[in-house]
């Protein structure tokens, strides 16, 4: 009896599969085929050749401003690493876009970033489009529109890394949280447009608000390093364009305000925690002179700075100083676009305020950091781009205080598949 | 409280115009010759530029943030710059599926639909070729649907739109006479372009487009495929190059002089030629280039 069910299952089945095969899509009964969302994959494969050793470069460092910026850092369980962290043969992500309307209220967007360690929800937001007067709002997690590069995702970059200013400030993803955001288009004639984020506050450069377990360090029990209430990073800009012929001039001035909890608890040597207030601005300004429909100059700069106001816990010492840090830094690039298979740029970098004061005493730490680009770039189409940058970092400390200078080929590739969405100026 | 009322629509219906947001210059001289007085068009992109390729600069997103409507072309042409403007404008009238929201290539039949769609095969367009307007017959349906789609949007004014409409159909029928004779001449010859942008227009005049400069739709000259076709042109004798006006025209150049043929510069659209700044006088300036 058994046999004679299974077997009349499997007949049954056999007949629904093939009939399923058999229909038109549209004679399908509940076919949901049509309503799949837009995908898209990206590969990002890079081949690098730095002047310094990979065990060395993890532990360079801009003093006062940030750790173990380049390379490849283990903590605990967790492999964080930048773009094109290792010598030789890099896998950067292979990124997969969802993304689809909703309803006729909401569209929903998703990027997955999968790497050799695992996947990271990159972004996933839903963005009404049914608010009218201009209004959009976004939630989920999400790149903030703080400045101009901030938003955009790094396979639309003209070059492999981070400019040094934005790396150094906020890590390798900016500004990219859980929250809420809201924008206003102006109904003017030239472009106009306001925005303001309310974000969770985990970025793990500069904003944080967990408590520090600090109980291995001072043998208290349940000792911590109190935080704050989450959501704790506010974010506003405003943004304008004017067209001139055929140059488009944009810019921008962005604030973003939190808490910050910089927890080094980990390190080595040192462990530290800093804990206090976070002020961010930027500036930004770009130039695009189109010569043709595939050719154009784009002039790209912008301008952060930062101050961080608080304590810091020093976890061996126990000397634990009110420490003020005032950092600024900007980028500036210029991008030639041949045709539609050439561009070539380059692009300088520095940070050149660096203002520590502990307790009152400035501790004159150096503002020397600079770095060094330039990039050519070709493309088999819109969807492959390989490109050749070479880097000149004069940026980087070792742990005596000495700098130690970098010069890096990288030889990257950027493939796409799939239907993925235009990209915004 | 009434008076309060009164002074603050007055200034809403002294303005009732409706500002249309269109993608091409084609659809707004169309659009303004059926809207007359009552609308004001706004074009997104320049008709000397690749339509293809659109840089999506922020001026355009306050220009369809301010549209009350919206009018493209559709068939994949704008899929490169239209959606990021439409995505940051915040403005419901010109989401598609609003009804102030028209896709003329929902009411053209599309030619030279790929049976394949694969971007090994280049870029394609699979809905078929978007550049229908570049036939005489589709501009009277384009004619008629945008006045549908304005007396559905703007009911007030059916009888203004249909009168400019009809003005415009007797205009065009006379102006598609003297189009054909000058182009009876024509019927048969064969031609190369660099992109199949004159499909509709080839069809329309019985020209017999035989091969493109671009190997594939989208991909650049290669040197390997030019010599393929310097070998067709010399065994084919097509009578010129019909060339678009934003493609570097060396190419071409260099295969005029291996053959010997001319290089006819097409515009596809208002403004690509200095001269061209009506759709009357594009369609003039199309039939009387190939000599």
């Amino acid at each position: 009896m058994k046999k004679i069910l299974l077997a009349s299952t499997l007949c049954a089945v056999l007949v629904y599969g093939d009939a399923a095969a058999l229909l038109p899509v549209e004679k399908r009964t509940f076919d949901q085929s049509k309503y799949i969302p837009d995908i898209s994959a990206i590969l990002d494969f890079s081949y690098v050749n730095n002047s310094v050793k990979d065990d060395e470069i993890a532990h360079l460092e801009l003093p006062g401003v940030a750790h173990g910026l380049l390379g490849e850092h283990s903590h605990g369980d967790s492999n964080h690493a930048t773009y094109n962290a290792k010598n030789g043969f890099n896998l950067n992500y292979a990124e997969v876009v969802l993304s689809s309307s909703v309803d006729p209220f909401l569209s929903m967007d998703a990027v997955f970033h999968f790497s050799e360690h695992g996947v990271e929800v990159e972004e996933a937001y839903f963005t009404t489009t049914a608010l009218g007067h201009g209004i959009r709002a976004r939630g989920g997690k999400l790149n903030s529109n703080f400045g101009y590069l901030n938003a955009q995702h790094h396979h639309y970059w003209d070059f492999g890394d981070m400019p040094l200013v934005y790396e150094a400030f906020l890590g390798m993803h900016g500004i990219n949280e859980l929250g809420g955001q809201i924008q206003w288009t102006a109904p003017t004639p030239f472009y106009l447009m306001a925005g303001f984020e309310v974000l969770q506050g985990t970025n793990e450069q500069m904003f944080g608000n967990e408590s520090v377990d600090i109980e291995e360090f001072s043998g208290v029990e349940e000792d911590k390093i109190k935080g704050t209430s989450a959501p704790s990073l506010y974010v506003g800009y405003v943004k304008a364009s004017h067209d001139i012929g055929d140059t488009t001039i944009a810019g921008g001035v962005s604030y973003a305000q939190g808490d910050s909890m910089i927890d080094h608890s980990d390190d080595h040597e040192g462990p530290h925690v800093f804990n206090g207030d976070a002020k961010l601005y930027g500036a930004d300004f770009v130039v695009l002179h189109s010569l043709d429909s595939y050719s154009s100059i784009k002039w790209q700069s912008e301008w952060l700075g930062r101050e961080l106001d608080g304590i810091q816990y020093n976890l061996e010492t126990f000397i634990n100083p009110n420490m003020n840090k005032k950092q600024s830094g900007l980028y500036s690039q210029l991008i030639y676009t041949h045709d539609k298979n050439w561009k070539m740029g380059v692009r300088y970098d520095t940070i050149y305020k660096n203002d520590v004061v502990a307790n009152g005493v400035n501790k004159n730490m150096t503002d020397d950091f600079n770095k060094y680009s330039a990039m050519v770039e070709y493309h088999t189409s819109e969807f492959a781009r390989f490109r050749l940058q070479y880097n000149r970092n004069e940026a980087m400390y070792n742990e005596d205080g000495n700098r130690v200078d970098i010069d890096t080929i990288m030889l990257q590739a950027n493939i796409s598949i799939g239907a993925h969405a235009a990209h915004s100026f | 409280m009434n008076k309060f009322l009164l002074l603050f629509f007055l200034p809403l219906s002294l303005f009732a115009h409706l500002n249309i947001a269109v993608s091409y210059p084609y659809i707004g001289a169309l659009t303004k010759t059926i809207g007359g007085d009552h609308i004001e068009t706004v074009v997104l992109a320049k008709g000397n530029w690749d339509p293809h390729f659109i840089i999506p600069r922020p001026s355009l997103i306050s220009k369809v943030r301010n549209a009350d409507a919206l009018i493209m072309n559709g068939g994949q042409l704008e899929i490169g710059w239209l959606p990021p403007l439409l995505n940051r404008a915040g403005n419901p009238k010109i989401e598609p599926n609003a009804k102030t929201f028209l896709n003329l290539s929902h009411h053209i039949e599309l030619i030279n639909k790929p049976a394949n769609v694969d971007r090994s095969g280049g870029d394609i367009h699979p809905d078929g070729n978007p550049h229908f307007h570049l036939s005489p017959q589709n501009i009277l349906l384009l004619a008629n649907t945008i006045k549908d789609f304005l007396i559905s949007i703007d009911t007030e004014h059916k009888a203004v739109y249909e009168k400019n409409h009809s003005e415009f159909l007797s205009m065009w029928n006379q102006k598609m006479k003297l189009w054909s004779e000058k182009m009876a001449s024509k019927k048969g010859l064969k031609v190369i372009q660099f992109h199949d942008n004159l499909a509709y227009f080839n069809n329309a005049y019985g020209l017999l487009n035989i091969g493109t400069i671009e190997p594939l739709p989208g991909i650049p000259p290669s040197s390997k495929h030019t010599i393929e076709m310097i070998e067709l042109i010399k065994k084919e004798q097509p009578c010129c190059i019909l060339h678009d006006v934003y493609h570097s025209t060396k190419t071409a150049e260099f295969i005029s002089q291996k053959t010997g043929i001319k290089v006819v510069l097409m515009p596809h659209d208002i403004e690509a030629l200095e001269n061209i700044n009506d759709l009357g006088s594009l369609f003039d300036h199309l039939t009387s280039a190939i000599k």
